[in-house]
């Protein structure tokens, strides 16, 4: 069923995912109403959506208080950033997880500085040579926000089709049917989707941003 | 020869299965290869399970909500606790993967995964003669490896299996015989990454069942093969 889905209304079974039946239309209201800044939306937002955005945190760093910052600020930022949000974009829990991966990835690169930072002072008295180890936990953790930076920058349905490979798990044939794209098209979004994000990992990757 | 087109290469270095003229070119092309290399490393950095699409809620604790209404001044607050209003199960879930095990018969012709090799040696440490031994490949995006041992005591054969791969935060691996079509299979038991030896069942004919595969299988009760192949190779004889 779709999830990260641009195609909003073209698709069958929209918002199944995060929807309880019989609510898709609310969905549709509450998300209008949500970038129009009505505060009674974030909190039905989050009575809707917290639990799947909650349970990735939890995937990704456990119960505890890790995975409740990411929780926390995922809703915060999507509240404060309401105004990159329309609902021709997709659906609003979709963005609601876009949003969740930042968090958790930044929350990766804040791990791995504290992990950096102590590993540093423990060091300390016996070098003086600082800073990031090359390679590594760090290298990956700066490599994804970066990706996912560059995603926020495609267009759709670039964006789309490639979140549906990366997150989905797609195949380019399933990808064309969920979405209708033919599938010559899929294939060479595909491929230049994936070259930009190699050039851009060639040009600014593997180093941690400060 | 032509080399593979470049959408191809894009398809490969997110784990799909090539038609099989590609399959078969990019086993000896090293350009081809380097090119599928280096297109993966996005796909690598990305596409890991903590970014997937969500899986099962789990609800907050109620001081996440008390946080948010700090942060941002918002003085409404949720009906009810998140806890109470849960989303619904998505039994239609997709199960991941499913196009690994076709992916299996390409693999083996197109990238020569059975580069098995045949020693009877004694192993050193173990007791039991070395009969078939296999390097096990990767078969998608896991950054698996290892290898496959069968050794033989008597009458008794065990699989042993070096699996060098993540520790799982959910599901377990498991380790399969498989036929060449890998239709047919038989489960052999439980792994951990690092060595396990496994029983083989008696009478079993490795000729018929050359493939060594090992998945990831979820904890749902289903016994099947969840279609998750993290490595495999080909036992020779």
């Amino acid at each position: 069923l779709p999830l990260v889905n641009p195609y909003g209304q073209q698709m069958a079974g929209e918002g199944d995912l995060l929807t309880p039946p019989g609510r898709a239309t609310d969905d549709a209201e509450v998300a209008r109403r949500f970038c129009a800044g009505d505060e009674q939306t974030l909190a039905w937002a989050y009575e809707r959506w917290a639990g799947q955005v909650h349970g990735m945190a939890v995937r990704a760093f456990g119960p505890g208080p890790d995975a409740e910052d990411v929780t926390q600020q995922t809703f915060v930022s999507a509240w404060t950033g309401r105004a990159g949000y329309t609902p021709a974009q997709g659906p609003l829990p979709a963005w609601l997880v876009g949003i969740c991966r930042h968090r958790i990835a930044d929350t990766w690169v804040r791990l791995a500085r504290q992990r950096r930072s102590t590993g540093t002072a423990a060091a300390g008295a016996r070098s003086r040579t600082a800073g990031a180890a090359p390679g590594g936990v760090d290298d990956a953790v700066a490599d994804r926000v970066l990706l996912l930076g560059e995603l926020d920058l495609l267009g759709q349905p670039q964006r789309g089709i490639i979140e549906l490979a990366f997150f989905e798990d797609l195949t380019h044939a399933q990808i064309a049917t969920r979405t209708g794209i033919p599938l010559g098209t899929v294939k060479s979004h595909i491929r230049r989707t994936l070259e930009r994000l190699r050039d851009r990992l060639e040009v600014d990757g593997a180093a941690l941003p400060s | 020869v032509p080399h593979c087109p470049p959408e191809q290469l894009a398809l490969a270095a997110l784990g799909e299965a090539l038609p099989e003229d590609d399959a078969a070119h990019l086993a000896d092309c090293v350009p081809c290869r380097s090119e599928v290399d280096s297109l993966r490393r996005a796909v690598d950095v990305l596409a890991v399970p903590a970014l997937a699409t969500p899986g099962p809620a789990v609800s907050p604790p109620p001081r996440v909500w008390d946080a948010i209404a700090a942060s941002t001044g918002v003085t409404v607050a949720p009906r009810a606790p998140a806890a109470d209003r849960p989303v619904p199960g998505d039994p239609s879930r997709r199960r991941p993967g499913r196009r690994w095990l076709a992916v299996a018969g390409l693999l083996l012709v197109g990238l020569g995964v059975g580069a098995g090799t045949v020693a009877l040696t004694r192993s050193p440490d173990v007791g039991g003669t070395v009969v078939a031994h296999t390097a096990l490949h990767p078969m998608f995006r896991a950054g698996a490896s290892g290898s496959a041992t069968v050794r033989e005591d008597g009458t008794t054969r065990v699989l042993e299996v070096d699996l060098r791969a993540p520790v799982l935060e959910e599901g377990y691996y498991e380790v399969w015989l498989m036929e060449t079509g890998a239709q047919l299979m038989v489960p052999v038991g439980v792994l951990h990454p690092g060595d396990t030896d496994l029983p083989l069942p008696d009478g079993l004919d490795l000729a018929a069942y050359p493939l060594v595969d090992v998945s990831i299988e979820p904890l749902d009760g289903d016994p099947a093969h969840s279609g998750r192949s993290v490595v495999r190779g080909r036992l020779p004889g």
